[in-house]
């Protein structure tokens, strides 16, 4: 086993690397509604002094902390995955004694994110010098326990984006589905702003989701704002949700290849 | 006349071809509308919190949003398909084809595509801009009104002109297919006044990729911020960077030389 993710490892990395200008476009892109944000939060800040108590550099730090969130746990499965189910290319991998989307389909994601963090760590650096956050207030402790944290929301987000991704066994408009999904990240996972400054409805149905895993939760933890209570409790409904998206995914994906009959079959 | 007769028939061919995918228009413009739904949330969190952004009031940032939508829609519903289109044409050669039509090719090239259910967001980019001049109230003036619709048809041609010289670069360098990739990036930060920047960002999204000047410098218009002078220095912006655009994209053409030779 630890041979054949070698392999992968060295093939997926290959085929990324191809495409590295293409990867600093999409950081490119990837980088700028964060940075919108946070312009318009801190302006927001420095004109009123803070907005329900968030400072301007209480701004400036999460979203700078956000981008870092953000990188790691995000996911592009539908990119690399939704098109070889539709297109078929996907009986290739099906024969093989592996499953596609937990090997190789997983390996490219992740050699994606180590390119793209390579590239985005000078960014940051920029930025960091751009804005000049005051980083005091931040612990040894609180970067460690995000750590694990973050591959927590990596692999439940991967997970439940695959999910979505094999409904395209039932469904070729399955970007749509995603496009939605995607806005749902958007609201309840604390990218537009933080959790707190959102309207209580929003807040209280985020409790229920597993989408701040994603994102506020390890902000929070770096930033050090959370009790150690809160801590377990983030920690909990990360490993539950996990369950959930493995029970998920693992149901969806078994119907799925039992309808799957591939094009030209 | 001539060309409207074209523009027409480029419509009627794209409007067939969107018939065949009628189903996929409607999901399209559900998506649209919730989008719409989070970009209206988005502002009501912002003024929930404040009562100004960067001096603007609610209003003057519904009608920031229509202004974006127009410029984004036209990127959705003409820019980006063709971009596909040309990009496709210089890399498998068939640009011969549009090259040889006794037309205008920077014309051809532009409109060949539609993207025909866009013409709904279109709508609802003009009712955005019509609510938010009025939530913007009584200061408002004719004149006001008159250069803001100047202003932004300018700033839309800058674009417009930036997009032609970024696409005729692929003559130079035929591997070029992120060309419009930074157009696409920066687009986002149309939605709010560019003043609430920092100098770095203001200074991008103005001069380098002048996402701004088609946003942010109407709506100064429309709120009054700018002289007569200004408004003539954009005008001629927008007239001078269509010329050069128009003579990059000749001297791009003479460099074509098919796929195969």
């Amino acid at each position: 086993m630890y041979l054949i993710i070698k392999r992968l490892w060295q093939v997926n990395w290959a085929e990324q690397w191809q495409y590295r200008a293409n990867l600093l476009m999409y950081l490119l892109y990837w980088l700028v509604s964060p940075i919108i944000y946070l312009a318009v939060w801190t302006s927001i800040a420095n004109a009123k002094g803070s907005v329900n108590g968030y400072t301007a550099n209480d701004f400036i730090t999460y979203y700078l902390v956000l981008l870092i969130c953000d990188q790691v746990t995000s996911n592009i499965v539908i990119h690399i995955f939704g098109y070889k189910i539709q297109d078929g290319s996907l009986s290739g991998e099906l024969i093989k004694p592996i499953h596609p989307v937990l090997t190789s389909v997983l390996i490219n994601n992740i050699a994606f994110k180590v390119l793209t963090i390579l590239g985005f760590i000078p960014v940051w650096i920029v930025l960091f010098f751009l804005f000049r956050p005051d980083f005091s207030h931040v612990a040894l402790s609180g970067i460690l326990l995000s750590i694990p944290a973050m591959i927590l929301g990596f692999l439940v987000s991967y997970l439940l984006s695959a999910a979505i991704t094999a409904l395209a066994f039932w469904t070729t408009r399955v970007y749509s589905i995603h496009e939605f999904y995607f806005a749902l990240i958007l609201l309840f996972s604390g990218q537009f702003v933080p959790l707190p400054l959102m309207p209580k409805l929003v807040q209280d149905i985020a409790q229920y989701l597993p989408f701040q895993l994603f994102i506020y939760y390890p902000i929070q933890l770096i930033l050090g704002k959370l009790s150690s209570a809160q801590i377990v409790q983030g920690y909990v409904s990360g490993l539950v949700w996990l369950g959930v998206a493995v029970l998920l995914f693992n149901w969806i994906w078994r119907n799925g290849v039992k309808r799957y009959s591939a094009v030209g079959a | 006349m001539h060309t409207l007769k074209l523009l027409s028939s480029f419509f009627k061919v794209n409007v067939q071809m969107s018939l065949a995918y009628r189903a996929d228009t409607i999901v399209n413009i559900l998506l649209n509308l919730m989008w719409l739904g989070w970009e209206l949330l988005s502002l009501n969190i912002i003024f929930s919190n404040t009562s100004t952004l960067g001096g603007w009031g609610f209003g003057e940032l519904i009608a920031l949003l229509g202004v974006f939508r127009l410029v984004n829609t036209i990127m959705m519903a003409i820019i980006w398909p063709n971009t596909e289109k040309f990009n496709q044409s210089i890399r498998d050669g068939s640009m011969d084809y549009t090259i040889l039509q006794p037309v205008n090719s920077m014309f051809l090239v532009t409109f060949s595509r539609i993207t025909v259910w866009r013409i709904w967001d279109l709508i609802l980019a003009i009712t955005l801009m019509v609510v938010g001049i009025n939530m913007s109230g009584d200061t408002t003036t004719a004149l006001h009104i008159l250069t803001f619709m100047l202003l932004a048809t300018t700033g839309t041609i800058v674009i417009y002109s930036l997009w032609i010289v970024l696409i005729a670069l692929t003559f130079w360098f035929t591997k070029f297919d992120n060309n419009v990739t930074i157009l696409h990036a920066l687009l986002d930060s149309g939605r709010y006044p560019a003043t609430v920047y920092p100098v770095w960002l203001r200074i991008i999204v103005t001069f380098i990729v002048p996402i701004a000047v088609a946003t942010t410098i109407p709506l100064q218009a429309l709120r009054g911020e700018l002289n007569s002078g200004q408004v003539l220095g954009f005008f001629l912006v927008g007239v001078v960077s269509f010329l050069l655009a128009t003579r990059v994209w000749k001297a791009g053409l003479k460099r074509y030389s098919g796929a195969s030779s």
